[in-house]
């Protein structure tokens, strides 16, 4: 178990570095000329060079990637070459908004998609019919276009809803769910149409299994077959599915906060990556690699709870 | 997908604003409280260190904190801040300023000559894209206390006016060395920066500063500068009154008014070609006067501004404000629409087949933009070869890469103008293409008595349309909206109102 664990936090860090590496080399190459962008367009040449020497530019990438990577290791990201704020700073007071948005719909997916997929599965009938049709269009709609909807109904037209901005959870609670509640129900819609399919089908699977008849047999009611272990079952897939859509969400957010001009992680990413602020970019980098990183090792730790045959030793 | 553009069209108008210094306004109002100030803007300032300080959208993050020596009223009219009064020796290369005496910057470090003198020095070696403000700036002196004596290595007929800018910000000294200046102020203006309340690149809280030496400038407690970097979250913002004001974009000021925001209307920018390379370097038809006044006359300007910015706005053919002296309103129709004009020009000049123009495009400026140009000059017979320049656009231009360009520029004051456009060493002249007559007139306009100046300046406006060093289409109309209870005064040669100008409606 500990071995396991190890294994795969080391392959993390692996996995850290490599995308960190392809991430500083992208940025360069394609960051076009980054102190002009920061002084300005009226700027002298002198201004530019001045600036150019200030933030280290005009030395080799391997030269700048190395002093990135050692900082790095050290727990020093550097500062924004836009803002001059603290990176670890920036990106640390941003992050708690991205994961409470991501973590929030993926809470409220889980729950809702399975009493929908156990519905669905156990009604079948136009029921199931239903939720199919249900779940196509929440997949073929895109999220950006549920949030507008949203905010145009929820917040302009009936004002329960905050449009724009974000209260901290720890200023005012009730603040805090005025602003993320949209941007929650957004982003969680089509992650719960991924993850009811997923329930339905390996649920149904599951009820033609002849545990369930003998179960039945044995006089357990059929909420308990289906909830204590039929469910467990079916649990697995989903889960995995869950997994892929958390990280999905991560980039689902960039659009959401732009829309509901939420202080994330999203909007410095669009920002710094617009601008060329190549310190931000590669601490966003670092932060959602590692979450990537941290969210697999949670899942394959629960894909053990869940199904003992995967458990390992 | 619906969203980009959008999305994009927000970026290019926060580009467009940043450049051009100006942008499209819009008043909004509505707060919980008359006690503070919720104000949008397009982008967030970059450091908030002095030296290193911006202007134009991005001027009510630093007003808020920073005091200048000199306060432009929305008029344009120069009154006292920290100096209280200025003069000029006779030949206008020595000004002298007496300083206010007793004001503390929040740190309590107290504010004199020197400080003022530190300021100055720096800003003019600073990083920020108004350092050329303080070019003329050639010594600064701390003559006692509260006399500062600027030497300048010419007269700056726009010299004053820098000084109620950014050039002279004014920082606390002992703050200089500060770690965290760029997210933390330290200057003696109306408000302190909370640090604690504030997402950096977000959303700026400011608490009002105590000690504040001028209370008649402060009307609010507290003030909240909200970034928006989309237009559909500002939009949002507007309609659920969160904002008690914002510039937006003109495609939204329906939308606002229809929301009870008022419009405050202005034109601040103009919209065209940029023809660079006068001297026929990189494209020899360029040389020919002929070819420039043709590509003058191919645009339709009125269906331009239909199309692109719904109307609003006026058709124009000068780069000159009609606030300014150099202004001519019969030049405007100088090059009415007439493709057919455009194209006997063309043959005069040896262009009877026309000719290959190259004009960069990026995706930070609506496309439909430069189809509409190659469909122009197609028509008189010009063949546009789009190159995209993407986020290297504004620099690509800057280093001569191109003959000609799509642009948007502010229309500063006059002086200001002529050295970012027009003077041989100005940043939009990019090739340093120069005029005899040009160079004569600019002269005149620096040195001149005022009559003389103006003179100068009309005929300087009227040679370069003849000359057509630029194609001009129109000045499209910037909206600030502000909501019932809150009034604004527009700033003359500011995109954004001045933060003083914000008063709540009584």
């Amino acid at each position: 178990m500990y071995r396991f664990v190890l294994r795969r936090l080391l392959s993390g860090v692996l996995l850290l570095f490599v995308i960190t590496t392809v991430a500083y080399v992208l940025l360069y190459a394609g960051g076009g000329d980054i102190a002009r962008r920061i002084v300005g367009p009226t700027a002298t040449d002198a201004q530019v060079a001045m600036k150019s020497s200030q933030l280290g530019l005009d030395r080799p990438l391997l030269i700048q990637y190395w002093e990135w990577l050692t900082k790095a290791l050290t727990g020093d990201l550097g500062r924004s070459w836009f803002n001059g704020q603290l990176v670890s700073t920036g990106v640390s007071s941003r992050l708690s908004v991205t994961i409470s948005l991501v973590l929030g719909a993926v809470i409220i997916a889980a729950l809702i998609s399975v009493v929908i997929g156990v519905w669905a599965a156990v009604r079948r009938g136009w029921v199931d019919r239903l939720v199919q049709f249900v779940g196509v269009m929440g997949f073929a709609i895109p999220g950006f276009l549920i949030a507008l909807g949203l905010v145009s109904l929820f917040a302009l037209n009936l004002k329960w809803f905050k449009a724009t901005g974000y209260v901290p959870m720890t200023t005012s609670f009730g603040g805090w769910a005025a602003t993320v509640t949209l941007p929650i129900i957004a982003l969680s819609i089509g992650c719960i149409a991924a993850v009811v399919q997923q329930i339905r089908g390996s649920l149904i699977d599951a009820l033609r299994q002849d545990y369930v008849r003998t179960l039945r047999a044995r006089g357990l009611s059929f909420n308990r077959v289906v909830y204590k272990h039929v469910l467990r079952n079916a649990g697995g897939p989903a889960l995995a599915v869950l997994a892929v859509q958390f990280i999905g969400l991560l980039g689902g957010a960039v659009i959401i906060e732009q829309i509901f001009a939420l202080p994330g992680l999203g909007q410095i990413t669009v920002a710094a990556t617009g601008q060329g602020d190549i310190p931000v970019v590669m601490g966003v980098v670092v932060a959602t690699a590692a979450i990537v990183v941290i969210v697999n090792l949670i899942i394959d730790l629960a894909q053990g709870w869940l199904n003992p045959k995967v458990r390992l030793s | 997908m619906m969203f980009r553009p959008t999305r994009m069209a927000a970026v290019v108008a926060a580009v467009a604003l940043s450049l051009t210094g100006c942008a499209a306004g819009g008043e909004t109002s509505a707060n919980e409280s008359s006690q503070t100030l919720t104000l949008g803007t397009l982008m967030a300032p970059k450091s908030f260190a002095a030296a290193d300080s911006d202007f134009a959208n991005v001027s009510p993050f630093y007003q808020a904190v920073y005091d200048t020596l000199i306060r432009m009223e929305p008029d344009g009219t120069l009154v006292p801040m920290l100096a209280t009064e200025w003069k000029y020796n006779d030949d206008k290369t020595v000004l002298t300023l007496k300083l206010r005496e007793g004001v503390k910057f929040t740190d309590g470090t107290g504010f004199n000559a020197e400080a003022a003198k530190q300021n100055l020095e720096r800003f003019k070696a600073g990083t920020s894209a108004d350092a050329q403000f303080l070019a003329a700036l050639k010594n600064a002196t701390a003559v006692d206390a509260t006399t500062l004596e600027l030497t300048l290595s010419a007269p700056d007929p726009a010299f004053l006016g820098y000084l109620s800018k950014d050039a002279s910000f004014m920082q606390s000294p002992a703050s200089f060395g500060n770690a965290d200046i760029a997210t933390n102020p330290v200057g003696s203006g109306p408000y302190v920066l909370d640090t604690a309340a504030t997402v950096t690149g977000t959303s700026y809280a400011y608490k009002t500063n105590p000690d504040y030496w001028n209370k008649d400038l402060v009307h609010y407690e507290n003030l909240v500068l909200n970034v928006y970097p989309e237009q559909t979250s500002l939009l949002s913002a507007v309609k659920s009154g969160t904002l008690n004001g914002s510039l937006i974009d003109i495609s939204m000021v329906q939308e606002a008014e229809a929301a009870g925001y008022k419009n405050n209307a202005f034109e601040g920018n103009w919209v065209g070609l940029m023809l660079f390379d006068r001297a026929g370097t990189t494209n020899p038809a360029l040389k020919d006067v002929r070819v420039r006044q043709a590509l003058n006359y191919a645009f339709d300007t009125k269906a331009l501004l239909e199309a692109v910015n719904q109307g609003r706005g006026t058709p124009t053919t000068q780069v000159f404000p009609p606030s300014s002296d150099a202004y001519d309103a019969s030049l405007d129709s100088r090059y009415t629409y007439d493709p057919g004009k455009a194209k006997s020009l063309l043959a005069e000049a040896g262009y009877a087949n026309g000719f290959t123009l190259q004009m960069p495009s990026t995706p930070l400026v609506n496309a439909s933009i430069f189809t509409l140009i190659t469909q122009q000059l197609k028509d008189i017979g010009v063949t546009v070869e789009t190159v995209d320049a993407g986020n290297n656009f504004i620099a690509d231009l800057l280093a001569a890469k191109y003959a000609a360009s799509y642009m948007i520029l502010e229309q500063q004051s006059d002086w200001q103008l002529i050295n970012m456009k027009i003077a041989p060493n100005a940043a939009w002249n990019p090739y340093k293409y120069a005029d005899p007559k040009v160079d004569d007139l600019i002269r005149k306009i620096n040195v001149g008595t005022e009559d003389e100046q103006k003179t100068a300046a009309k005929e300087l406006n009227k040679y370069i349309v003849e000359q057509a060093w630029f194609a001009p289409w129109y000045r499209p109309q910037n909206s600030f909206v502000t909501d019932a209870k809150t009034n604004v005064k527009l700033q003359t040669g500011n995109v954004y109102p001045y933060l003083w100008s914000f008063t709540p409606a009584s």
